[in-house]
């Protein structure tokens, strides 16, 4: 009897299962059916003549051995350090910036200045990080460099920025920050939209300041979103914007300790070999962590406050 | 009841629906399959046999008129050897890559570019990406014995087997330094005097004293001083010095060739011969399209500064800087291999021996349609016409470069040169020996990033040579270099004592 309800169940919601379906092809057909591929990462792959199943078949078994580089050197504690610690920065801050400015967006009475402001922060967002990394050069190049003509008008000395690693932890939280900033923002701004504006008008008629509206209502209001995409972004932690740490330092080599991250580790050490099975490993291990991330501060929110959990 | 059947209907419907999408995103080969089959299909009139279709991935900017001129060679080929070919271009920043993921995933192919720089061979050969040949050449390849010089194929033998077709062009490489001459006459420079790193100096310090605009030595983060050994693998530490017996295998940082050359370099950047971002600028190709330039360091061949001072619109001139020396990159400069997956491997080396022997089809290839992309002047002379444009093919890629015909101011004895050029060169002692690095791909991965970090900054002169080779040396050795050269050694005599 229960299949029957099973059944019954999907045939009431049957519009609403329809308008999922596409989506659900699409994450079998590239999401859960490639996953099959992670036993490459324990493969040293080698092509055979008849096609991509026969390959990874007839490849032979090297058990962890492809995860060896990831932690066989002194540069594997640079790496995760890096990956993770940017990564934790980019978050919280990015976190604050973009409930900042969608705030500050939402109270913009000039209408049209709000969306003049919010158009000119979205603009980096579809700036590809090699035209960043330019840009960024265009600050920062020794001798044409906006930064250094600007010492040199001063009387300072001139320096050599993509020689020396002190302020590039700075450089790179402050370049990502203005390149995502404006898109995360736009989230939040649409679901400060979403509030009941009676519970703006309740507060004014109780005497409620600007500030104390924001307090206790905008950002409460805005928690469950929050948690939900910081819960994401943590998922991602281990997984460095490849863009960021080798376009923008312009895969500088004196600036290693403070840009090298594990995407920029993998691609200089495979690009010479092109070892399928290592890259797979890397990656692999990036979702393992990942995921057991994901779960761990989901268990979290949820001990506090089960609504806001994602699942 | 009622409810089920129509559900599970619905249910077998999008089990289909799933099943068509797999079909497409795996099924990328099908196409080409069916083009083989179709191809069988229809009935040749050429003693019956189907004519067969090559797929071929070659290398460069995809051309315009590229369909129109593969036409003409369909046509042409068709009646030479009963088959025709796809040619497909990718461009040269993503060929690497592309291949590597086609042939990992088994898309149909039947020939493709391969170098020691682009698509690596040597890997791919050994990961089975390509088919042995040797077999091949004797039953359909002669014409390919003929023209090339055997150091071409047995310089190019992976593990004693050959899995591709250099293109037969200049054989060594030789380094020159090259000069704007419009500076040299005008200080009056003596360039004859000119061939170590060293000797340079004074007429860099003419040039800086003179010229505030000029890059005096124009070089970017790839360039590294010649020290007179030859590399295990491309840029990394282990070295075979050029004239050695032994074959001893050793870190280039720590001899006294290369400590030497760096403080020569040091002392040029701190004098500010050098620009000051060399270790991240990717090239001064911008320099050079200037004129804003003084002398850079380039690989040469026969009339190479004609060929420069035409592309640049200025004259250069040269001058050797290393002796013309037989690597393995530069015999395995260009390559077209055959896919291990073709079906046809007869007819694909069929048609690379036509390829490279037959001059009609090789400038076809190379140069596009007569008439159209080019007019011939001479027997072995064509001028481009203004069409030339929409099919400009890199000549070095497709074969036989000596077969292609002259340009109007080219001399006579061109080819001639070249072949003189190729008989000076001397065979590195290492010529032949290719660096298996299965066992130590882990080892490779770390020492690759320990290159990257400190390779550019110390061989460009950015950063103190005492200081960061000591460094170097230590993180290489951290991350397993001892291990990598104890394994290439042993490969290496090995190699050695049967030779």
């Amino acid at each position: 009897m229960k299949i029957g309800r099973f059944f019954r169940d999907i045939y009431r919601n049957k519009a609403m299962l329809l308008f999922v379906m596409p989506a659900t092809i699409w994450f079998i057909c590239f999401s859960y059916l490639p996953m099959a591929g992670v036993i490459i990462a324990f493969k040293q792959y080698r092509y055979h003549t008849d096609g991509f199943l026969a390959s990874i078949i007839h490849s032979a078994w090297v058990g962890w051995d492809n995860f060896k580089f990831l932690f066989s050197t002194q540069d594997a504690y640079i790496i995760t350090r890096n990956t993770v610690l940017y990564n934790a920065v980019f978050i919280i801050l990015g976190l604050i910036m973009s409930v900042a400015m969608a705030i500050i967006l939402s109270e913009i009475v000039n209408k049209r200045l709000a969306k003049f402001f919010q158009t000119g922060m979205f603009l980096p967002h579809f700036l590809s990080w090699v035209i960043v990394g330019y840009f960024v050069f265009s600050f920062l190049s020794y001798d044409k460099g906006v930064v250094n003509q600007f010492f040199g008008y001063m009387g300072w000395d001139l320096r050599q920025w993509y020689n020396d690693p002190t302020y590039w932890p700075l450089i790179l939280v402050l370049v990502n920050v203005w390149k995502t900033v404006g898109y995360s923002s736009v989230v939040y701004l649409a679901a400060i939209m979403g509030i009941d504006k009676s519970l703006y008008e309740a507060a004014m008629i109780d005497g409620a300041n600007k500030w104390q509206q924001i307090r206790r209502i905008t950002i409460p209001m805005l928690v469950p979103l929050m948690t939900i995409l910081t819960l994401l972004a943590i998922g991602k932690i281990f997984y460095a914007d490849f863009g960021l740490f080798y376009q923008v330092p312009r895969d500088s080599g004196t600036l290693y300790s403070v840009t090298n991250v594990i995407d920029t580790y993998v691609y200089r050490g495979l690009k010479l070999t092109g070892e399928i099975g290592m890259s797979t490993a890397a990656g692999l291990y990036q979702s393992v962590v990942g995921f057991v991330l994901v779960i761990t501060s989901n268990y979290v929110v949820r001990k506090f406050n089960k609504d806001n959990a994602l699942f | 009841m009622v409810y089920k059947k129509k559900w599970s209907m619905a249910m077998s419907m999008l089990l289909a629906g799933s099943l068509v999408l797999t079909a497409c995103s795996g099924g990328n080969n099908a196409p080409s399959n069916q083009t083989g089959t179709d191809g069988q299909a229809q009935t040749g009139d050429n003693g019956g046999e189907a004519p067969v279709e090559l797929v071929w991935y070659t290398i460069g900017t995809p051309q315009k008129d590229l369909a129109k001129v593969n036409e003409e060679i369909n046509k042409y080929t068709l009646e030479k050897i009963n088959a025709t070919v796809k040619m497909n271009m990718l461009d040269w920043g993503e060929y690497s890559q592309k291949l590597q993921v086609m042939t990992a995933s088994g898309e149909a192919m039947d020939i493709m570019f391969t170098a020691s720089w682009a698509f690596d061979y040597v890997q791919s050969a050994r990961k089975g990406a390509f088919m042995p040949i040797n077999d091949l050449l004797e039953s359909h390849g002669q014409g390919i014995l003929d023209v090339l010089d055997p150091a071409f194929l047995e310089g190019s033998k992976v593990d004693g087997v050959n899995y591709g077709v250099p293109a037969n062009k200049e054989l060594p490489a030789q380094e020159v330094w090259r000069f704007n001459q419009q500076l040299v006459d005008k200080y009056d420079l003596d360039i004859s005097q000119v061939s170590t790193l060293e000797s340079l100096e004074p007429l860099l310090k003419t040039i800086k004293e003179n010229e505030p605009n000029i890059t005096p030595l124009a070089i970017a983060k790839d360039f590294m001083p010649l020290a007179g050994y030859d590399y295990l693998i491309e840029k990394m530490p282990m070295a075979v010095k050029l004239d050695s017996e032994d074959y001893k295998v050793v870190n280039i940082l720590e001899t006294p060739e290369m400590k030497k050359e760096l403080q020569t370099m040091r002392k040029f950047y701190q004098a500010g011969y050098i620009p000051t971002e060399v270790a991240t600028l990717d090239t001064m190709q911008d320099a050079l399209n200037a004129g804003t330039w003084f002398t850079d360091r380039a690989a040469t061949q026969p009339f190479a500064d004609n060929l420069w001072s035409a592309s640049l619109g200025y004259p250069v001139v040269s001058t050797p800087a290393s002796e013309p020396t037989i690597y393995n990159w530069s015999v395995m400069g260009s390559m077209q291999a055959i896919s291990a997956n073709s079906k046809h491997p007869e007819k694909a080396m069929e048609f690379l021996n036509l390829l490279n022997t037959d001059p009609v089809l090789r400038n076809m290839v190379d140069s596009g349609i007569e008439g159209v992309h080019f007019n011939k002047v001479g027997d072995n002379v064509a001028e481009n016409l203004p069409e030339s444009k929409n099919y400009d093919m890199p000549t070095f890629s497709l074969g036989n470069v000596l077969l292609t015909y002259l340009n109007p101011e080219d001399p006579e004895n061109k080819w001639d040169e070249f072949r003189t050029f190729n008989e000076a060169g001397v065979p590195s002692p290492i010529l032949g020996f290719n660096f298996d690095t299965s066992s130590v791909t882990t080892e490779i991965a770390s020492l690759q990033n320990v290159k990257e970090e400190f390779w550019s900054a110390i061989m460009t002169g950015t950063v103190d040579p005492e200081e960061y080779t000591a460094k170097a040396i230590e993180k290489f050795k951290a991350a397993g270099l001892d291990r990598v050269m104890e394994e290439a050694q042993r490969q290496l005599d090995e190699w050695a004592a049967n030779q």
